[in-house]
This record gives C-alpha cells, structure tokens and sequence, in this order.
C-alpha cells in the first residue's frame, strides 16, 4: 500500500507539471488581457502599457513567462528600463519555492490574497457539506427502507426538485423572503441577514455567525443533499435484496442489525468514495453562494481574476484548485481500498 | 421508530459539529459600535486608492474620501479648488503663455492641510507626486502628460508646471476624480508609483482615514481628526461593505441597512422611488452618451483606405441616423430617465446650436437607394448596385456588437435598433464581448483597437468642461492609430482635425467658434451617431442629507458636507 501510495504522489507531481503548463497557455490564450481596465473612461497608451507589460513580465515569450512563473527570475538579468538590455536580476521566486507571484489587479502577493479567502470557503463549505451529508443519509435510508411508500415519493419529489433549482435563484428567494419580507415581530428586524460572515455593529458573537451561516448553508447544502440522499437510496436498494441480507435475515437478526450493521456498511462504501472526490469543492467555494451571499471566498476571488484577466491569481486558484483534486482522487483510491477488502492496488 | 431516534441523533450531531466548527472559524476584526456611522454597498472591492491605475470607479470612491487633489470637479462641470489656493488664470497671471506658446501655470496652494499624522501638506508633495508618476519606469501615464516639460518649487506654497505648448486641461490635471497629491514622506518612491504600499494603505489628506480593510467583506473609514475644515465631517464613520448582488443591495437600501448604493440602473430608480425610506440622486448634468460607432476601414485594417462596404459612404451612416427612433430607446428602455442628444457639444459652457436629426425611415431608404444599395431580389436585405464601395450584389448585412456588462437595457436598445435597421433593409447580427476585450489593445486582441468590428454601440463622455482630449481621442486622425486614440472608426477629416489643433488656447471666445465650427464638420459627416445621455445616479437613504449625484466624479466627492438628519 505505501509504496502505491507513494508511486502515486510521484504521478501526482508530474501531472501537476503537466497540468501547470496546459493552464498558463490556456489562461494566456483567453482573449483581451490584464491591461485593460473594466471602463472604457481608462486611457493607456502604448508606452504605458509597454511599461505595465515590462513591470509584470508579460513582455516575454510566453515559454520565458511560464518559467519565471514556475522558477522564479532571480537568478538571471531581467531588463527594467525597457532599453531591450538585461541589467538587473529579477525578484520572483517562482511557484517551486513558494512564491505565486503578484496580483495584476491588487499588486498584492497572490499567496495574501488567498490566504484571506481560503479560511472563508472552508467555513462556509465545510459546515455546508457535513449538513448536506448528515440529512441526507437518514434521507437516503427512509426512502430506501420505504420503497414507493408515500414518504419515499415525497422525498423522491424533494430531491429531484433539490437538484432541479439552481442555486442562485434559491439563494435570491431566500433573501427576499427571509430578508425583505419576514420581520421579526418583536424587533421589526428582519428575520435574516442578506449576507456577510458577521455584523459589523454589535458583536460578532456565535449566535450572530450562526445567524450569517443559516442561509447561504441552505442555499449551498440544498442540491448536495438531493444528490446524496438519491445516491444512498440506490446503493442501499442494491444491496437490501443481496443473499447475504437474507442469510443475515435467516439467522434470526433483527431488522435493524440487519438494516445498519449488514446493509448500510456496505452501501456506504461508495458514498465515501464520492465524498472524496467532492472535497476539492470546499476549498475553490461555490461561485453563486458567495457572490449572492456576500461571502469573501476562493469563488468570488476566481470570478473577479477571470473577469479582471489576473493572471497570476487565476493560476494560483487554479493550480490549487487542481492540486486537491488531484489529492482527493488519491485519497478515494486509498479509502475504497481500506473499506473494501477486495480492492488492491499492488 | 429506531429509524425516528436515528435521525434525532443525527441532527443533535450535526448541530453540534455545526457549532464546533462555527466556533472554529476565522476570527472577525473588531466589532464596533460608532456614534454615527452610514454604510456604503459596492459590488467589488476597490483594487487600491490610485484610480489612474485601474479605474474601476470603486477606487475612485474611496479615494475622494482619503485624497485630495489640486481640484476637483462639482457636478455642473465646474471645477474647484481642492489643496489649490485659487485656480489659476491668465486673469490673475495663474497662467502665462510665452512668444514660443510655451505654458507656465504657477499653483499657489492652500497653507492649512496637514495629513493625517500630521505632517503640513506642502510643494514639496505636488512635486514628489509628479515625479513619482512622470517615472519612465513605474511612473503611470496620465492625461495631458505630453505637453508637461517640467516643475519647480517657488517657495514651501507655491508651484510651477512647465509645458511645452497650451494644454487647456491644466486645470484638472492634477485634480479631478483619478488624480490626487501623494505624501513625500510616506510613499517610498523606490517602491514606484504603481506599486507602492500606500496605493493601499493612504496616508489621509482627506476627510476620512482607512481603519480596517477586511477585503472581500468591508473597508472601515473613520472621520481624519485633522481635516482642514473645521467641524467636518460631520459622519463619524463610514463603512464600505461588498455586496455583489444588485438585488441583495437595493433590498438592503430598502431595508435601511444601506445608506449609498452608487450607479443605480433606470429600473432600480423606479423600485426605491417607491419607498419613503430612499432617495436618488440623478446629475442634472449628464456626462455619458450612448453613440454607434460606424467602422470605415474594412474589418481588420487598421489604416486608411481600404473603404468598409457599408461606412465609408457617408450616406448610409446618415440612413442609421435616421432609422433609428431615439424617443423610443430614451422612454421604452430607459424609462424617460435619458435624454437625446445628437451633438457633442450639449453642455455648458460649449453648447451649439445643431438641428435635431428627424427619425424617418423612409428618407432613410431614399438615401440609400441614393448610395446604390437596392432590394432587387425582395428578400427585404438590400444588395450593392453601384454603390461604388462594394461589389454588385453584395448584401447589405454586418455585424452589431456591444459590451456584455452594461445590462439589459443595453440588450434591449441593441435589438431595437437591429429591427430598425432592419425596416431599411439592412441586416445586423447581434453580439456581446466582454468590455475588456472589446477595448483592449491590438497586442492583447481588443476588438475595436484591431478594426475587427462593423458597427458598435456603447457608452462614453468626458468628465468636467474641457472637451479637448476627448475630441482629440475620438475624432483626430493621430487617434486612429491604434492604441494610441479612439478613432477606430478610422474618420479622417483635415477639415476637423485644423479647427482641433487651433482650440489648443485659452481664448474662450475663439475657442467657442471653432467648437461649433466642428460640431457642423461632426453633424455633416456623422463619425458617429450620438444618441441620448445615460442617467448617471446614486442611490441615498432619506436619513441623509447632502449627498448630491456628479457625473464627474463619484458620489463621495462631497463626503464632508453629508449629514445625517434624522
């Protein structure tokens, strides 16, 4: 197992290789560029933009651009003055020891910068999948229990309408009703906030945080649950009719060990696999929740370097964004082997 | 039953976790309970306080609330003086043209401003700051920088700026909603004017200070104690908080947990105009007109004759203009908040007297049967019979594109107009780019800078009372080359482009004459088809008072005169 696992972390790196390459000449390729400002009132002139292309690099080749990006440029003369003549060293690090960067928009250190959001997403998505995933099993189960019962179909109608709704009208409807209509009638407040993480006047207490949470959590576990329940009821319909349920029956066991100790062990297997794989999301956040919700996450930080053209903050999120993928697939592989003693890797 | 006490269970655990990990969570800055404090919704973050860098208009607002320049412009397009004492003139000898038609303009500032930590504001930050920007290497171009050769230090209060001929927007070179005065003894030149730190972390000049940036979430200003004018501001503190979502931001307004939502849309003005608890305020003077811009050149070219089939005979582009039913874009689309305009020249104090274009579709046809464009197969699209700037028989069709982020309204009025065109019998394809690659540079494949492009319509207009640069910008043929202007319509007229080189002087009575010498040369050869002002409004809570819409600035360009009244 530990050498799979460790022949895996080496394929790991070399895809990332791969991957980082694809990525830079995708991001660089999309049209338009980081020298363009959102209004049309922004007046550059080529001189200037021959600066700015010079002051973030963009003047080299692109095959020069991705090597500064991944190798840093301090260990060879970059040309500062724009007289075509290298005469300085230049003072990136490059991604290999840690260094991501600056913002075009910002001129930040692109590592800052997702170190503010990165904490948020997780916050967010993390309390919306542990929810998403606690309604859903019990979900899945009594829908599976039940077969075609009357609470089957409700539920079966349910998620089916979940998965249907997309997420930013959801989250707008919630806010109308919860924020612009429902007041509270003791306060005259509304019964919810429209958004943020906190209050800023009062105190930012954990009933207030909880308060911030409940919304954009409904709006972002809403489809997960759906999803989840649905996959539980038919992995638990596979196994409900297996022979060794009915041994297990045979034995005289009550339907309950039956049912939790036989038959949902084994229908959970696969839920955990997809659970890996759906990890990567609680760290690159969901783009409608946060931008509905006014929550400072990875999401809204992607849309605004894709819409700005930043490219070194594209690429952090992306390469991020690819790297926990790349992880969580591992870990799938490495607990469906653990849970399942007929999966080998050697 | 068991199946009831599981689900029981679950729940209890998953609130707990709940609550475990939202105890977990990234602490918030310090809480605050200001005495009177007013909340400012934006969709995105400022990137910093230099709008000359990125001009997003976030920027901007919260730099009028930290910086000042040497002026500024009020919302009647006349400019004031900020850290200036007086604005000068050739009447109080503020500016002197020498035999040579060199410029000097001698700046005598205000001696009673000190920054926030307290250091006296002098010539010696005018004279940091345009050397910072002026910087061949990280410096930054900025309007009329062409013309400046040099400055110098009179004495600690005064201030001289050199030019190498008359540049007639002196007056807000240094002012206005992009330009402020940076601290020579905070900002660290050897940082660069584009990237040092105090592009986002200012030492205040201005009525509020920068207390906390929490970015993504809020900024927090808290009023500068050492404001130069006593007693203000009156509002303690202001809190910038990003709100992406329009909705969400006008249903804050209406729920008063909003004071300021700035740039709101016609059909938003209509749903706050409902409530007793908001007010907008719309510029009188409005700054932003709405024009199609016709390509001549063909698609593509980027020079000088190679003739479009359809632009270059000044006789279709007056078709358009006549197809095209302005009342019913300004009332039906935008709400009766637009007004029609069809001349550059519409605003104080230049304001000529052109006869309003008629909408008429039918001496729209008569004119372009008279081009040589004629229906003869009578699928409704006309087609090339000696037109002379196509081949036989070539169909009258092309492309009709526009920018993606302006809106519905801007997708209605785009096929509005498409269907009218289309009664004349010419057929538009519609699209919709991202702003940034429609305007972007020919090196990063802007649309327009490459003359990729048939017909465009969008939105611009200059800010304050001198209209020189920006006729310069649009309408010169230096500015057809590309990046270097905006006439990408690639108009070339020796006529127009004689009458621009002679407004370069501070003769306002020559200068008048010659400007609606040009705005004949303009309504003759429709460049472009100028079609109505977009309302340029903010929205304001109704417990506050003072907060007045300027269409040449954003809306916290009076920040110290607003008060809370109730």
């Amino acid at each position: 197992m530990s050498s799979f696992i460790l022949r895996r972390l080496i394929q790991t790196l070399l895809l990332l290789f791969l991957l980082s390459i694809v990525l830079f000449a995708l991001v660089n390729l999309a049209p338009g560029g980081p020298m363009v400002g959102l209004g049309q009132n922004r007046r550059v002139r080529p001189e200037q933009l021959e600066m700015m292309r010079r002051q973030f690099g963009l003047d080299q080749p692109l095959p020069v651009q991705y090597i500064v990006w991944l190798a840093g440029n301090d260990w060879m003369q970059v040309d500062s003055d724009g007289d075509g003549l290298p005469d300085q060293p230049g003072q990136r690090l490059g991604v290999l020891r840690g260094d991501f960067g600056t913002s075009i928009n910002t001129r930040q250190p692109v590592l800052s910068e997702i170190s503010q959001r990165l904490p948020n997403t997780i916050y967010l998505m993390g309390i919306t999948i542990i929810l998403a995933i606690l309604i859903a099993i019990p979900i899945g189960i009594l829908s599976a229990t039940r077969q075609y019962s009357r609470i089957d179909i409700a539920l079966t109608t349910f998620s089916f309408a979940g998965q249907a709704i997309p997420e930013f009208w959801l989250g707008l409807v919630l806010i109308i009703i919860f924020y612009a209509w429902l007041k509270n009638p003791f306060t005259g407040d509304p019964l919810f906030p429209a958004g943020g993480m906190y209050s800023l006047a009062g105190s930012s207490s954990l009933t207030d945080r909880l308060w911030h949470l409940i919304l954009p959590v409904i709006t972002g576990a809403l489809g997960w649950i759906s999803w989840y329940s649905r996959f539980i009821r038919a992995s638990l319909l596979d196994v409900i009719h297996a022979d060794y349920l009915r041994t297990a029956r045979a034995k005289g066991l009550s339907e309950r060990i039956v049912l939790f100790k036989h038959a949902l062990r084994n229908a959970l297997v696969p839920l955990i696999t997809m659970l890996a794989l759906d990890l990567p999301t609680i760290f690159s956040g969901a783009i409608f929740v946060e931008l509905l919700f006014a929550w400072p996450g990875m999401g809204r930080l992607y849309y605004q370097a894709a819409s700005a053209r930043d490219y070194p903050v594209l690429m952090a999120v992306l390469m991020i964004g690819a790297t926990f993928i790349i992880l969580s697939n591992l870990l799938a592989d490495i607990v469906y082997a653990y849970l399942d003693p007929r999966v080998r890797y050697e | 039953m068991k199946n009831i006490q599981k689900v029981i269970l679950f729940t209890v655990v998953a609130a707990a976790l709940f609550v475990s990990i939202a105890g977990c969570a990234p602490s918030p800055a310090t809480p605050i309970e200001p005495p009177s404090s007013i909340t400012i919704v934006i969709p995105e973050d400022p990137p910093n306080f230099n709008p000359i860098l990125n001009d997003t208009g976030y920027d901007g607002l919260v730099m009028e609330m930290t910086s000042m320049g040497l002026t500024d412009i009020d919302a009647d397009g006349k400019v004031f003086p900020e850290l200036a004492a007086e604005l000068p003139t050739t009447e109080n000898d503020g500016v002197q043209v020498g035999d040579s038609g060199a410029m000097e303009v001698t700046w005598k500032l205000r001696q009673d401003v000190k920054w926030a930590d307290g250091t006296p504001f002098s010539a010696d930050d005018v004279i940091f700051t345009y050397q910072a920007i002026t910087n061949p290497d990280t410096g930054s171009w900025f309007q009329g920088v062409d013309y400046l050769s040099d400055v110098e230090k009179v004495d600690q209060y005064t201030v001289k700026f050199f030019y190498s001929s008359v540049y007639t927007g002196y007056l807000t070179q240094f002012g206005g909603e992009q330009m402020s005065i940076w601290p020579a003894h905070f900002c660290k030149p050897e940082q660069g004017f584009v990237n040092w730190d105090c592009n986002r972390n200012p030492l205040s000049l201005g009525p509020y200070t920068l207390k906390e940036w929490v970015e993504g979430d809020h900024m927090i200003f808290e009023r500068n104690p050492n404001y130069y004018q006593a007693g203000k501001p009156e509002i303690d503190t202001i809190i910038v908080k990003i709100v992406p979502d329009d909705t969400v931001r006008k249903q804050m307004m209406l729920n008063g947990d909003a004071d300021i939502d700035m740039w709101v849309k016609e059909v938003v003005i209509e749903d706050l105009k409902k409530s007793d608890k908001v007010k907008v305020s719309i510029t009188e003077a409005p700054r932003w007109v709405m024009r199609i811009f016709m390509n001549q050149s063909q698609r593509g070219e980027t020079s000088f004759g190679m003739p479009h089939p359809l632009f270059s005979n000044v006789l279709v582009r007056r078709a358009i203009r006549q197809a095209i039913d302005v009342d019913t874009l300004t009332k039906g689309i935008f709400l009766g908040y637009a007004q029609p305009v069809w001349t550059e020249f519409f605003r104080e104090p230049y304001v000529c007297n052109i006869p309003r274009p008629t909408y008429d579709p039918e001496s729209a046809k008569a004119l372009l049967e008279e081009a040589g464009w004629q229906d003869t197969n009578g699928d409704g699209i006309r087609e090339c019979h000696n037109c002379g700037t196509a081949e036989d028989g070539y169909v009258m069709e092309i492309e009709f594109g526009t920018y993606a982020e302006f809106g519905e309204s801007m997708t209605l009025a785009q096929q509005l107009v498409s269907e009218q065109l289309k009664v004349i019998g010419i057929k538009t394809n519609i699209t919709q780019t991202e702003g940034s690659v429609l305007w972007a540079d020919s090196q990063s494949g802007g649309i327009e800078q490459s003359g990729n492009y048939d017909m465009d319509m969008w939105d611009d207009g200059y800010a304050g009372v001198d209209p020189t640069d920006f006729l310069w910008e649009y309408y010169s043929v230096e500015a057809a080359t590309p990046d270097y202007g905006y006439n990408f319509v690639r108009w070339n007229s020796p006529a127009f482009n004689d009458l621009l080189g002679l407004s370069y002087t501070l003769d306002e009575t020559v200068r008048k004459d010659l400007f609606c010498q040009m705005a004949k040369i303009l309504d003759e050869q429709v460049p472009q088809i100028l079609l109505f002002t977009i309302v340029n409004a903010d929205a304001y809570s109704a417990r506050l008072d003072g907060v007045h819409s300027n269409a040449n600035d954003l809306v916290t360009w009076n920040v110290a005169d607003w008060k809370i009244v109730k």
